[in-house]
Order: structure tokens, then C-alpha cells, then sequence
């Protein structure tokens, strides 16, 4: 069953033209990974998921809610979708525990205990049980982001949005974020990863997806073989200016 | 310090005092009426409800930008033209800086709102918390703790621009303090000297006030 469908979808911000003839489908249990240059039009299609941008025209469908529909409840839609920000965006004035139990009690309704437990479950998936009286500016960047990822998983939700996850944090802390991450996908988690972390996307991504000026340029289930050889010459000259540097 | 000594004769201080309970009066029912409305009037502006925040936005901005004592003016002289009812000095001096407080307080309060990271309701709503279940476990709280030190600033303005009433003739802490030294010029100083440290006693217990609750929030966010 698709989790997630683009159908036609454009995306304009006045005059600009951000998301150009959008047509992508994600399948429930995959992992895949977007990337491209900034300004390709990356986030904006993660955040069209989860209706934090609205579209322009065309179609979109997750887990069944049509986002182009005003009637359509984007609460419910979003208690089955999840999202993990570059900024981690951790509630300021609440504790590490409360940050991941807000969403259980409130949203769900489920009772404070239980949303606890959950939580301290999560917290030891994310390695920081330690931490769960903590408020988010006492934890490093790293530290912030595995917690983000709790805070969305505590909804359990059907799919999972990353929006370049690790770029705002130092190196070491990177590879403890992506290690969750993939814990998670191999648990058989929904992700869609904007990212630029090409290993990850190597590894971990059943899909990839090369974005540019708006368009998906090449959408390739052959992961491994569209880092040795990209079809399309954007994504060929990308690589090779990401590649050598790493 | 004869002078001294003869113009703070009990019979002045207890003068005094009684218009600094007027001071007192006034600027406690302004302070809850203009932190009410304004706090009304600021999210009203806020959340964007159509036509609505742009009227109220219109006015607050209007107010914001006239003197005080324009509006005094106005409420005590001008009202009694306009709608035919004259309020005593204390209920215009009260109206009026309720209007003028409440147009300040607004747009403190709207500032603070705005000053609260974006990405705070956006990772609310991503948790599938409706808008006002954001604005009451996320945004309000931290919001508040921004505006705290505005606010008591602007009320610390408002207990000293009482004085402003004089000229209406309110019994207050400066128009009796000036009664005082009419009599007797030589109390001109030693009245300055009152009137500074009971204002300055008043607004510093302010600004302590500020103080405590900007600790008891930064100790216990969950509280705000």
C-alpha cells in the first residue's frame, strides 16, 4: 500500500516556482533518501507531507488523506506522520520527558504513566535514559536530535520525515544520530530522509531520490549503481563536487 | 535641615501619603484592567482572524503613537462633549491610561509571541497538536517568560505617569506634594526629595517583583 503520493504537484511561493511537475510515490516500510543542491526544492516537498507548506495544484495523498482537500483534517493525518527538523525544534520550557510524552497525552490521549514508559523505552533505544529531566539546552546538539526522534516516535507513527537531520551538528555527534536512524528503519519504519549524508543514503536507503530546480531528476531503487553512475548530468556533476570531498 | 524637619511635619507626611494611596489606586486597577484587555487585544492581533486583527492592529498603532496627556485631556474634557457624561478625575485618569497602557501592552505581548522561535510550532503541530493545543503547551509559556521584563517595565512607566493627572486636578502623590510647597516655597525641596524616594519605592518593589518571577520561571519552565 503507497504511504505517501505525489501526483502532478506543483508549488509555487508567489512568483516562485519551488516544486515543478511533482510524481513520486513512497510504499509503506521503505526508506528513502532526497537529495540535491539547496534550494532544489528538497525540504519544501518534506514539509508539503506534513502540511507545514500547502500545494499549488495537483494531487497528494498520505496514508490516505488528500492534503489538497481543505476538509481534510491535517491533525489526524498528522498523529501518523512524524517529523525530525534540522534545528531538532525541542519544546524549550520542557523537560526531556515531558518533550516526548506532550504528544501521547495530549494528542492520544493516553494516560500520563503509560506515555512515561513508552518514553523511557525510547529514551533507551536513543541511549539517553540518563537525560530525561534534562531541558533541551542542557543537552548537546546530537543529544537534542536522538530525543526529536523519540519525541516522534512516542506517536508511533506510520511514517517518518527527516529534514536534513545532521547538518546543523558537529561531526562526532553525526554518526550516533544516523546509527538511530537506522535502527529505526530496520525496525521497518516509513522514512523519507532529505539528507547529505551519502553514506546513509548508500546504506541505509532502499530508494534515492536527485532533486534540482524543483524537479525529481532521478527517482533509482538501484542505489549502490546510482552513485557509481547518475543518469542525469546535474546529478553526475553534484556527486562529483559531494563525492570528492568526502 | 530646619526646613527639612518643619516640612515633613506629620501633618504633611500624612498628606502625602494619602495621595500616594491615590497614586496607588489608580495605577493597581490600570495595571489589571490594561494587562487584561491588552493581553486580549495583542493575541487577538496575533492569531490573525480576518479584518478583526487589522482594526485592532489600526488602533493599537494609533494610540500607541499619542501623548498620554492627550488622552487624559481628552476622557476628562472631551468625553462630556462627545457623550455627554463626566467622569470625576480618578474614573478619567483610570480610563485613560487603561486605553493608552492597554495599546502599549498589546503590542508587548504580540512581540513576545513573535519573539518565540518558528520552528517551535511547527514541531508542536508535526506532533499532531492542534493551534491553541501549541499556544498553551508551548508557545504562551515561553512567550510570557520573554515578556515579562517589557511588561513591568511598562507598568513601572505607568505608576510614574500617574502624576500626570495632576493637571486634572487628581488627588494624587505630585498634585499633593505640590499643594505642600503652594503654601510654603521653602518645602519646594524637601517635597522633591519625597516625592522621589515614595516613587522610587514604589516602582524598585516593581522591578523586584520582575525579578522573582523571571528566577521562579527560569528555575521551573513547566510553571509559566
Amino acid at each position: 500500500m503507497s504511504m505517501i503520493e505525489f501526483h502532478n504537484v506543483e508549488k509555487y511561493y508567489g512568483k516562485f516556482h519551488a516544486l515543478k511537475d511533482i510524481n513520486f510515490t513512497v510504499e509503506q516500510g521503505e526508506v528513502v533518501t532526497i537529495i540535491g543542491p539547496s534550494g532544489s526544492g528538497k525540504s519544501t516537498l518534506l514539509r508539503c507531507i506534513n502540511g507545514l507548506e500547502t500545494i499549488s495544484s495537483g494531487q497528494l495523498l498520505v496514508d490516505n488523506f488528500d492534503l489538497a482537500d481543505k476538509k481534510t483534517d491535517m491533525n489526524r493525518m498528522r498523529k501518523n506522520v512524524g517529523m525530525v527538523f534540522q534545528h531538532f525544534n525541542l519544546y524549550a520550557n520542557k523537560t526531556v520527558m515531558q518533550n516526548i510524552t506532550l504528544g501521547p497525552t495530549a494528542v492520544l490521549k493516553q494516560s500520563k504513566s503509560q506515555s512515561e514508559n513508552e518514553a523511557r523505552d525510547l529514551l533507551k533505544l536513543v541511549g539517553l535514559e540518563s537525560k530525561a529531566n534534562s531541558y533541551p539546552d542542557q543537552l548537546s546538539g546530537g543529544q537534542q536530535q536522538r530525543i526529536a526522534i523519540a519525541r516522534s516516535l512516542a506517536m508511533k507513527p506510520k511514517a517518518l520525515l527527516f529534514d536534513e537531520p545532521t547538518s546543523a551538528l558537529d561531526p562526532e555527534m553525526i554518526g550516533d544520530v544516523l546509527n538511530v536512524m537506522k535502527t529505526v528503519a530496520e525496525q521497518g519504519m516509513t522514512m523519507v530522509v532529505v539528507t547529505h549524508e551519502m553514506g546513509f543514503a548508500q546504506e541505509v536507503g532502499d530508494r534515492i531520490v536527485f532533486m534540482d530546480d524543483g524537479r525529481i531528476l532521478e527517482d533509482r531503487k538501484d542505489v549502490k549503481q546510482f552513485f557509481e553512475k547518475p543518469q542525469d548530468t546535474r546529478a553526475q556533476t553534484f556527486l562529483s563536487k559531494v563525492i570528492k570531498h568526502i | 535641615m530646619a526646613m527639612f524637619a518643619q516640612a515633613y511635619q506629620w501633618i504633611n507626611l500624612k498628606y502625602l501619603l494619602e495621595g500616594l494611596w491615590v497614586t496607588v489606586e489608580v495605577s493597581v486597577i490600570s495595571i489589571i484592567l490594561s494587562f487584561l484587555i491588552g493581553a486580549v487585544l495583542g493575541l487577538t492581533r496575533y492569531v490573525k482572524i480576518k479584518y478583526l486583527s487589522a482594526i485592532v492592529g489600526f488602533i493599537v498603532d494609533i494610540i500607541r503613537n499619542l501623548p498620554l496627556l492627550l488622552i487624559i485631556f481628552f476622557t476628562y474634557f472631551g468625553l462630556p462633549n462627545v457623550i455627554g457624561i463626566r467622569f470625576n478625575p480618578l474614573w478619567a485618569t483610570i480610563i485613560a491610561m487603561t486605553v493608552f497602557e492597554s495599546a502599549m501592552l498589546a503590542e508587548i505581548i504580540r512581540s513576545g509571541i513573535v519573539a518565540v522561535d518558528t520552528g517551535q510550532m511547527e514541531a508542536a503541530r508535526s506532533n499532531g497538536l492542534t493551534y491553541w493545543q501549541a499556544m498553551y503547551h508551548i508557545i504562551l509559556p515561553q512567550a510570557i517568560k520573554k515578556m515579562i521584563p517589557p511588561i513591568v517595565s511598562q507598568f513601572i512607566s505607568l505608576v510614574k505617569d500617574t502624576s500626570l493627572a495632576t493637571i486634572i486636578v487628581l488627588p494624587e502623590l505630585m498634585y499633593h506634594a505640590q499643594v505642600i510647597y503652594g503654601q510654603n516655597t521653602n518645602y519646594m525641596i524637601p517635597m522633591f526629595v519625597a516625592l522621589a524616594v515614595l516613587y522610587f519605592i514604589v516602582c524598585y518593589l516593581l522591578s523586584l517583583l520582575s525579578r522573582y518571577l523571571d528566577h521562579r520561571l527560569s528555575e521551573s519552565p513547566e510553571e509559566a
